[in-house]
């Protein structure tokens, strides 16, 4: 008896540790399954379309006549000044990321206190990013267009040597199309930031503060630095944003003139594909500009995987 | 404690069946609905013919879409079981909607609206129109004007709507003021040139137009680059590239945007007309802010109400080039109706094209919209009124040719346009813009090769 019973005894949490094994096993591989959907629906949206616009980019003609042409769609692509112009202007509107983040920074530290109609001040701040661009794009091209309302204004301000044709002149044009971009996404930096700033430690500043830091001191030293990673991540996302979204502005206000000198990677991507029905070459610019969106998601995901490790 | 522990034990299982049944029934009310909403929808849109019509013409004839729906809801009534929904298209729009719907060859239009000639011809060149003749008789269609502009082989691919012409509209106070004769409008170039510079000493805008969509360019190639062809061909085989018929036709394009860059240094046309499109440039005509504009036959009679009719010339473009075209004149159907190859509804879609064309809607049309209907049962005796009578004149005058439809779309987007808007802005020498074009019928012969080909085909008869 004593025996079968140290038996049983040993048996019996050798079984349970077996089940818990099993339980600890099994709900190692729950979180696959919770994720298995999004990865689904992922890989389908994304993973079969990145698939179709790699294989696209290796032809020519239309869907329905395509015709294999290997790397040459890529070749035309690094010889057609078309591209490497659009290329060129995304890379000129990556400019617009210091001057928003700087701007929506100062803003957003200035407002970063209690006075009457701060909330209000906000959302007007943020107002412009909601508006859509239909009527973003119609008001500037009246604002912008030669003799329109903004060259009126110097006109009666007797300015008239800085009158230009804003949009209609190709020295001038992605000027006026930066412009617009930091106008709008001005808004977006200050809600951010002040989001942050609100969320640093009270404590912290006061100490700084009794301590005998000034206003410019308690920014630079105490604020801005706690706000860093924030920062970080508003400039990278800027940049993806400058690099891979900005067709809206251009369609709108421009549509990539005069003579292509407005266009961008995605609006060679939208004529090529859409207007012309030239599926190849199409496919070919999407695949460059996601190898150069790529470099700037890759600084984002390492600044936000940095972040969780500092946190944790 | 133990209670506690049990009820708990004992609800969480409940609680998950709960859930789970929860789970099931909306899956379940969903599935449903998906099962049977469209079964519903499918039953009640079986009873009718939906017909989608993706239509353009409002800035070719304003008032047009109007009159479209008025005769849409009064061929609904007259026949139930036929539904028509107007999907309204704009320039920008027009030919890359169908491009995408081609290529899914499902949904998309029954019935599309295109600009005539090659952007009909080439989709239907690629199997993506239906003739429009396989369903309508020819006892219909020979009265039908300009099919010409959109027939292969004896098929009839399109259904023209309306004719317009081009002319030079000119406003005579203005003309006064600058001490020109407000009767007589320029017939030559050297007349054009002067009666701009007259206008121009006297503060007055001589040409009013916009290009920041790269219309101005391209109509100044329809008109001007033709006057320096002596025929169609030389446009048609100098894109498909034919022996040396492609430099012969860089060397005329030179000669044009050369024309077109002294009208822009001499300060001719409007400084703004890069930032305005080519509608927006044309409403500086009805503001009185410029004396003179190209446009068409309905937006003439539109304006005409707006300055006074009294006020308003018009006359064909002046003759600049030498060229056997050179004396004809800008009458074209512009835009045109066809069937969409997939659709469903070819035969409901045409006998709804052939009512638009029945003598009391053409009457319709002009009534409501000054538009001459492409139709020879339209009695040109009912056109009472002295500027609609010498814009018919002008149109029926004699052979037209309105060069632009003769060059495959992506060459026009791509060159024409923007080899314009480089003169225009002043960014670019004509040797520059005529550079674009090589680039670009380069760039189209190796993005496009079945395209290409079957274009040179058709170029080469």
């Amino acid at each position: 008896m004593s025996s079968a019973s140290a038996t049983l005894d040993g048996e019996r949490p050798h079984a349970a540790a077996v089940k818990a094994l099993r339980v600890h096993r099994r709900r190692q591989w729950w979180p696959y399954g919770y994720m298995a959907p999004v990865l689904v629906v992922l890989g389908v949206v994304f993973g079969y379309s990145f698939v179709e616009v790699v294989h696209y980019s290796f032809y020519a003609g239309s869907i329905g006549s395509l015709v294999w042409v290997g790397t040459a769609n890529y070749r035309e692509l690094v010889s057609d000044p078309q591209f490497v112009h659009s290329m060129f202007n995304n890379f000129k509107l990556l400019l617009t990321v210091p001057i928003v983040t700087i701007l929506a920074l100062a803003i957003a530290l200035m407002i970063n206190t209690t006075f009457r109609g701060v909330r209000q001040y906000r959302a007007i701040l943020f107002l412009p990013y909601i508006l859509p661009a239909t009527a973003m794009g119609l008001s500037f091209s009246y604002l912008l267009q030669g003799n329109g309302v903004l060259d009126n204004l110097l006109t009666t301000m007797h300015l008239r040597f800085l009158i230009h044709d804003w949009l209609g002149s190709p020295s001038w044009v992605m000027f006026s199309i930066g412009g617009v971009i930091v106008w709008q996404q001005l808004g977006f930096g200050v809600v951010v930031f002040s989001a942050a700033l609100l969320a640093v430690p009270g404590e912290t500043v006061e100490a700084a503060r009794i301590d005998g830091a000034s206003w410019w001191v308690v920014q630079r030293r105490i604020l801005i630095p706690q706000i860093r990673r924030i920062i970080e991540f508003f400039v990278i996302l800027q940049a993806i944003i400058v690099l891979s979204s900005v067709f809206t502005y251009v369609y709108v206000l421009t549509g990539g003139g005069p003579a292509y000198s407005s266009s961008v990677m995605e609006f060679y991507i939208y004529q090529n594909g859409f207007e012309n029905g030239s599926i190849g070459i199409a496919s070919a610019g999407a695949v460059v500009l996601l190898a150069v969106s790529s470099v700037f998601i890759a600084l984002y995901l390492w600044v936000r995987i940095r972040a969780a490790k500092e946190g944790r | 404690m133990k209670s506690t522990y049990s009820s708990t034990r004992l609800s969480r299982p409940r609680s998950r069946f709960a859930t789970k049944a929860i789970s099931a029934l909306c899956v379940g009310a969903m599935g449903l609905a998906i099962a049977v909403v469209p079964a519903a929808t499918q039953a009640s849109a079986s009873s009718k013919t939906n017909i989608n019509y993706w239509f353009w013409g409002e800035s070719d004839i304003p008032g047009i879409t109007k009159w479209m729906s008025q005769r849409i809801a009064t061929y609904e009534k007259a026949n139930p079981g036929v539904s028509i929904t107007l999907v309204p298209q704009s320039n920008t729009t027009i030919i890359s909607s169908f491009t995408l719907a081609s290529q899914s060859k499902s949904g998309g239009p029954d019935i599309d609206t295109q600009w005539a000639t090659l952007p009909t011809l080439l989709p239907a060149l690629q199997g993506d129109v239906t003739p429009i003749s396989n369903y309508v008789p020819s006892s219909e269609t020979k009265h039908w004007l300009n099919t010409n502009e959109n027939t292969i082989a004896g098929k009839v691919y399109a259904m023209p709507l309306y004719l317009i012409g081009v002319p030079l509209v000119w406003n005579k106070k203005l003309f006064v003021k600058a001490g020109l004769n407000p009767n007589v409008g320029p017939k030559t170039w050297s007349q054009f040139l002067a009666d701009c510079a007259a206008l121009k000493k006297h503060g007055i805008t001589p040409l009013g137009m916009g290009n920041q969509d790269g219309y101005f360019g391209a109509w100044m190639f329809a008109i001007y680059e033709k006057q320096l062809l002596n025929s169609v061909t030389q446009l048609t085989q100098g894109v498909a590239n034919v022996g040396s018929s492609q430099a012969k036709l860089l060397s005329s394009l030179t000669t044009m945007y050369t024309m077109l860059a002294g009208l822009i240094k001499s300060g001719y046309v409007n400084s703004n007309v890069e930032s305005l499109s080519l509608n927006q440039g044309w409403q500086l005509f009805p503001q009185s802010k410029a004396a003179m504009s190209f446009t068409t036959d309905g937006n003439v009679l539109s304006w005409a109400k707006a300055v006074g009719e009294a006020n308003v010339g018009v006359t064909a473009p002046p003759i600049w080039g030498s060229g056997k075209l050179a004396s004809t004149y800008d009458t074209t159907q512009s835009s045109d109706e066809f069937l969409a190859s997939w659709s469903t509804n070819k035969a409901a879609a045409a006998k709804f094209l052939a009512f638009l064309h029945t003598p009391a809607n053409m009457v319709a049309l002009n009534k409501e919209t000054g538009a001459f209907p492409a139709d020879n049962r339209f009695p040109t005796s009912d056109i009472t009124d002295p500027l609609a009578k010498a814009l018919d004149k002008l149109d029926t005058s004699g052979t037209s040719v309105w060069l632009e439809n003769d060059i495959p779309p992506q060459i026009d987007s791509n060159a024409d346009l923007p080899a314009g808007q480089l003169i225009t802005s002043g960014s670019g020498t004509p040797a520059a813009a005529v550079a674009l074009w090589k680039q670009q019928l380069q760039k189209w012969q190796l993005e496009q090769p079945t395209q290409f080909s079957l274009f040179k085909k058709w170029a080469t008869g």
